[in-house]
Parts: structure tokens; sequence; C-alpha cells
């Protein structure tokens, strides 16, 4: 028999119990909003019952524990999903950047018939290279005409600056993203050391107590950021701590940073991810880093490929035609175009200041002669070798939609990704997150039990002054 | 399923930015009239409307080399046309000549002969944009230059000029040449217009034989000679408007051609890449009513606020 004394140590018991319970309420409360919590709840247990004569007798109930409500497989299944959006959302940026700098547009004028100017968007380099060959053309029905010979002087330095340009904007594009990629290195590996130090401060606290659930929270917080950089391999060993590897290369175990990541150059200045300390080179396949990667070395290398092929076919195949032609002087063997690729292609500057040093006659001192101009002009539909038997337009149409190509891609995967991740995490919501109705129930279940236990307490109190006053 | 605090927030504001996105594509789509605008909207219908671009810009390019060709025949047809009166007339003092006797009458035929000639030299020698047309490819200088004697009589006109004439496309891979060179007696190429060896044309030297037969009085060699010469000049200059007017012919044809085929391409253009409006109007309401509906109701449960806590007492 506990005795009045054991029921008023019951009565305490419980509303130590009761106040956790509230306690852990209003944490839960005050977190509704914290998206990296998880909900958390007091484990109550009967406590040790004492034996009696007529059986065990209960001494009340006592908190064992504040656990987490967490699912660990939603927890990697969110973070696995994590490296797959931010892969395609750093792919996305770094495409729509491109096509951004493309500045090929549909216009709503498009149909409109004009020699120059309907090709894409105005200014874009479909619509200048179109332009040109429309110049050879014109300049082949007036083959000594200053005015048309001016036109395709213009229209060819409209051309190659376009081409300079691109070139520039990609090749700035690419500084970008090996900036990026550098970055996300860095911030890697500070998330790495946070987690280290986090695998650190959990294990050393009680498991029981409830205080590591918060450092639980923040760590499983930076794994998804760290997620959200690289792609990673994640696993709770016994003493609870989570060791994380990348690329099947250790880089936390426990409390110790095995390795981290270090960027370094593929050659070209590309940079690609490696392990510092081990020089293990990674193939990264989620997570932003390989996201940019994939973007640099992929559809944006293509492009950049593409147009610089494209205007070594333009240079070396124009200048082939144009070289033996003559110009109004009767001099011949110079070139039309400048340079070998887009970063670089010119047009041959003694016509910008004297047009009549353009070869347009394909006889010496025939200035009516065409045949120059008029092979010039038909080169745009002439399918070149250089370009996979294209046109330059077909060649041109066919690389930069081959970026919208890759850019579609993206924006449908990452839409179908987006949604799968939203329910992921709302799949995880319903499992960790705060209820504020379930709170309050909770809430008015611990007030009710600690305003029963007070009573209790009363009662216990009234009867001891009972038993005190029992002899006055 | 167990629905949690920020469970309400997260899938509302994922649904409005889905349906504003949504709305937005529908509103540039209205704005616009184009279905798709940018590369990634559609890249292989993209593909094809910047191919059919390129193709109707060359299309209009061609209707500028008509255009450009067509002013070339035509002043081509005046200067020709201005032969043709010089050629009818010397064949009319030919004729004529034929029986006169009077050597006064004789020198004031060879005196027109004389002036008919040097303005058929100036005929040939007109420009059009700069360039004299009828001296082949050779259009900086002119293409016949006529010397006289002292009495000032034609002793002979020069051909300056060569018997290439330059081509020009008018349709994909198809190309005309308009002009017309004023000698040919290489016996290929195009035919000459003062001079062919094919049809046997030396214009300016008959007219020079047929002064020169007016001034000594030989009627024989103008009737028997000069005359028949004449004919066959006057043939080749004939044959030279008929294919003038062929050519013109050929390029308004091709101009009609070239417009029909803008309009095709347009329509297969406009097909390919401009919205439905009635479709995408449709849409947008469509969307714009869900999007009023999600506010709404959200708006409801946000100011309401309903939860547990507003019962408790």
């Amino acid at each position: 028999m506990l005795g009045l004394f054991g029921a008023l140590s019951l009565g305490a018991r419980s509303l130590q119990t009761q106040q956790q319970g509230v306690e852990v309420t209003g944490q839960n409360l005050a977190n509704a909003n914290n998206p990296a919590y998880a909900r958390q709840r007091v484990e109550i247990q009967s406590s040790i019952p004492l034996p009696t004569s007529i059986g065990p007798e209960g001494t009340g109930a006592q908190v064992v524990a504040i656990t987490q409500v967490r699912d660990t497989l939603l927890d990697q299944q969110v973070q696995g999903e994590a490296s797959i959006t931010a892969s395609l959302q750093s792919q996305q940026t770094a495409l729509q950047t491109a096509q951004t700098n493309l500045g090929e547009q549909l216009q709503s004028s498009s149909s409109s018939a004009n020699a120059t100017s309907d090709v894409g968007s105005t200014g874009a380099l479909a619509s200048d290279l179109s332009g040109l060959f429309n110049a050879f053309q014109d300049l082949s029905t007036s083959p000594s005409s200053m005015p048309s010979r001016q036109a395709v002087i213009a229209q060819a330095q409209q051309l190659t600056t376009q081409f300079n340009q691109l070139d520039q904007g990609l090749t700035s594009l690419n500084t970008q993203l090996n900036q990026s990629v550098q970055t996300d290195v860095t911030s890697a590996n500070q998330l790495l050391s946070d987690i280290a130090g986090l695998n650190h401060q959990i294990a050393g606290t009680d498991p029981t107590s409830g205080a590591a659930n918060d450092l639980i929270d923040l760590r499983q917080q930076k794994i998804e950021t760290l997620s959200g950089l690289v792609n990673l391999q994640s696993a709770t060993d016994s003493q609870g701590n989570t060791n994380l590897s990348v690329g099947g290369q250790l880089l936390v175990a426990g409390s110790t940073v095995q390795d981290t990541l270090q960027t370094y150059d593929s050659g070209g200045g590309q940079l690609l991810v490696r392990t510092a300390s081990a020089g293990t080179p990674l193939t990264l396949t989620g997570g932003s880093i390989a996201g940019t990667i994939d973007a640099r070395d992929g559809a944006l290398k293509s492009l950049q490929d593409g147009l610089n092929t494209l205007a070594g076919q333009l240079i070396s195949q124009v200048n082939t035609v144009y070289s033996p032609g003559y110009d109004l002087n009767g001099h011949t063997g110079a070139n039309f175009f400048t340079g070998t690729n887009a970063s670089n292609i010119g047009v041959n500057p003694t016509l910008a200041n004297d047009p009549s040093a353009l070869q347009a006659s394909g006889v010496a001192g025939a200035t009516g002669d065409n045949s120059v101009a008029l092979a010039l002009a038909q080169m745009a539909n002439t399918a070149q070798a250089g370009l996979g038997n294209q046109t330059f337009a077909e060649s041109y149409n066919g690389t930069i939609t081959g970026l919208g190509a890759s850019l579609n891609s993206v924006n449908t995967q990452l839409t179908t990704q987006q949604s799968i991740q939203t329910m992921l995490q709302n799949e995880r919501s319903s499992v960790s997150g705060v209820s504020i109705d379930e709170e309050m129930t909770n809430l008015v279940t611990y007030q009710q039990a600690y305003q029963a236990s007070a009573h209790f307490v009363s009662v216990i109190d009234q009867m001891l002054n009972t038993v005190v006053t029992m002899g006055q | 399923m167990r629905i949690s605090f920020d469970s309400f927030q997260n899938s509302l504001t994922g649904q409005l930015a889905a349906m504003s996105t949504q709305m937005n594509s529908l509103q540039n789509q209205a704005a616009t009239g184009k279905r798709i605008s940018q590369l990634s909207d559609d890249p292989t219908t993209m593909q094809q409307v910047l191919d059919l671009q390129v193709q109707n810009s060359q299309i209009a390019q061609y209707q500028q080399n008509i255009a450009s060709l067509q002013t070339q025949a035509t002043s081509s047809y005046n200067a020709i046309s201005g032969l043709q009166t010089i050629s009818a007339r010397a064949g009319d003092i030919a004729t004529q000549a034929d029986g006169v006797t009077s050597p006064q009458q004789m020198s004031a035929y060879a005196t027109e002969v004389t002036q008919l000639i040097q303005q058929g030299v100036q005929l040939m020698n007109s420009t059009s944009q700069g360039a004299y047309l009828f001296g082949g490819t050779q259009i900086n200088q002119p293409p016949f230059i006529a010397t006289t004697d002292a009495s000032g009589n034609v002793t002979g006109v020069t051909y300056q000029g060569n018997a290439s004439v330059p081509s020009a496309e008018i349709a994909r891979g198809a190309t005309v040449a308009v002009q017309v060179p004023g000698a040919n007696t290489s016996g290929s190429g195009p035919d000459g217009l003062i001079t062919d060896s094919r049809s046997g044309a030396d214009f300016f030297n008959h007219l020079i034989a047929l002064q020169n037969d007016l001034l000594a009085g030989n009627t024989t060699a103008i009737s028997s000679v000069d005359a028949p010469a004449l004919a066959k000049d006057e043939d080749n200059i004939t044959s030279q408007i008929a294919q003038n007017g062929l050519v013109q012919s050929h390029l308004s044809a091709a101009d009609t051609l070239a417009a029909t085929q803008s309009q095709s391409v347009d329509q297969t253009i406009s097909q390919d890449s401009d919205a439905d409006l009635a479709q995408t109007i449709t849409q947008l309401s469509a969307t714009q009513a869900a999007y009023q509906a999600a506010l709404e109701s959200a708006g409801k449960m946000l100011s309401q606020n309903e939860t547990l806590l507003n019962y408790l007492s």
C-alpha cells in the first residue's frame, strides 16, 4: 500500500508528467511553421508498481522519453528527389540564359514577307544570316552597284558582330557556370563539416532526453541542403551518426570529415569535381553541381560547338568562292571573311573602307559579271558537307532548336519532378508536420489530466490534514 | 491522410504558382497571337517555322530580284524598240533609194543614215542603274564607239563589250538573264543584238555600207546587198524584242508564283505557330476561374483561421 505520502508522490509525478506533455505540445506549436521540424511527443509509461499482498499496486506514470515522429525512408526519398530537382533547376537556369542570349523569338509580325527582317527576331543571328545571302542576291542583280555592295558589307558586319556577341555571351555563361560549381563545392564542404559537427553533438546527448531532437532536425535540414548540391548516399549507424558518401566515396564518418570535395580543371577551363585528399574524380548524378556541369558540357557545349562549326564553314566556304573573284579595280585573291570561328569571325577590313574592293565578278575587268555574287547567293541553298549536308540556315536552326529541345525536356522533367517532390513533402509533412488541431487536443487532454492530478493532490492533502487533526 | 499545419499553405502556394504560370503562358499567347514564341516552347515546330521563315525571306528576295530585272528588261526593251524604229527607217531608205537617180537625194539619204547610225550607237549605249545595258558584262564603258571621217560620215563602229551576260536567280535554282550583248561573233552563247554571227546580223556595218553606197550612188549594191542584209538585221532585232517580251513574261509569272508561294508559306507558318485564339481565351477563362476559386476558398480558410482553438473556451 502506498500510503498517503506515496499517493501524494504519485500525484506529484502525475503533475510533472502532464506538465511535460504541455511543454512538448508548446514546443510543437512553436515550430508549426518550421519546415525542418519533426513533431515530438512524450512517451509516458506507468511507474514501477509496488508489490503488495493483494498484488502489485500502481505508482502512477512518468515520461520516459521525448521522441520525434520521423520516417527515415521518407527523409531519404526527399533527399534523393531534392538532388534531382536541384539538378534540373540549375540546368533550366543555364539553358534559359543561353536561350535569352540567342534572342531568337517568333514575332507576331513574322508572316509579313520581308527579305531582311522576318526570320526569327530582328537582330538575331538567323535574320542576319538570311540577310547576308539576300544581300548577295541583290548584288547579283546589280554587281557594280555601290549601294548593293555597301549593303552586303553592312549585312556581313552585322552577322559577324552577332556571331562574336553570341560567342562572348556563351563564353561568359560558361565562366559563370564554372564559378557556380566552385561556389557550390565550397558550400558543400561547409555543410559536410557542419554535419560531422552535428553528428558529434548528437552522439554526446542522452537519446531519451529529447535534447538531440532539435539537433537531428538541424542535421536533416543540412543533409537536404547538401543533397541539393550533390547526390548523397546516407546511412545512420548504431550511435545515431549519419554517415555520408558521394559517388561511393565516404566523406563523413561519424564526427569526422574523411574527405572533402574539390574542383579541378578537366582541360579547357571546365571545372569538374573530385575528392580533395584521395583525388578521386566523382561522377555526380544529381544536385545543382551535376546539373550545372551537365548543362555546360551538354547542350551549351553543343550550341557553342555548333556555332563555331557554322562560323568556320561560313568563313571557309564563302572565302573559297569569293577569293578567285575580281573587284571593280581588277584586284583578286582577297578573302571576304577573316577569322576561324564564331569568336573571331570578321569582315575583311579593306571592304569597310572601299566597297569597290568587293570581288563580285568572276572575270577580270568585267565589272558587270556577277558570277561570284551569284555563286555566293546560291550558297544559301547549298548543302554543306561540313555541316552534315545541311545549308547554313538549316544548320543554325538545327543547332538552336537543339538547345530549345534540351530546355523543353528539362522544363517537362522539372514540372514532373516538382510534383513528385511536393507529394513527398506533403507525405512527410503528414507524418512529421505539426497539426494545430491535434496539438490543441493534446493540450486540452494534458490540461485536464493536470487539473485532475492537482485535484487528486488536494484530496490527499485534505486526507493528510484529517489524519493530522484526528487526535485533536 | 493526416494534414499538418503547413500542408495547406504548401499545397495552396504550389497550386497558385502552377495556375499563375499557366495563365501567364495563355496571356502571352492571346496577346501575341503566337502559340509558340520561344525555342523551348515546341522545338520541332520551331525548327520548321524557322526554316519556313528562311524560305519566305528568300522568296521576298527573289521578288526584289525580279523587280530589279524587270526594270532592266524594260530599259532594254525601250532601247531595242528604238533600234527597231531605226532599222525600219533604214530598210525604207534602202527601198526608196533603189529608184533615186539624183545625187542630192542620195546624199540626203546618206546623211539620214549617218544620223540613224549615231542614234543607234546612242541607244546601244543606254544605261540602267548606272550600268551600260548592251556591253555584256563590260558595263563600265560605252559598248559602242563610232568613228567618223572629216565629212562626218561614220567610218566604223567598234564594240567594246563582250558576249557574256549575267544571270540572276528568280526562284530557287532558276536563273534568268535579261540583258543582251551588243555583239556575239563566237557562234555560241546569247544572241548579239547588233552583231550576231549565227543570224548574220551586223546592223551598224550594214548601215555604214548603206551610207557609203548611198554616197557612191551604187543603187545596185543597195538593192542587192544592203537591203537584204538590213532585212536580216531587222529580223534579228524583232527576234530580240520577242525574246525580251518572253523574258518579261517569265519574270511576271515568276513574280506571281513567288507571291503565291509566299502566301502559302505564310499560311503554313501561321498554322504551325499561331494560337487558336478561341481555344486560348477559353482556356484562359477556365484557368482564371480556377484561380479565383482557389483564391476565394483559400481566403476564406485563411481569414477564418479555423482550428480547434476557436472553439475552446
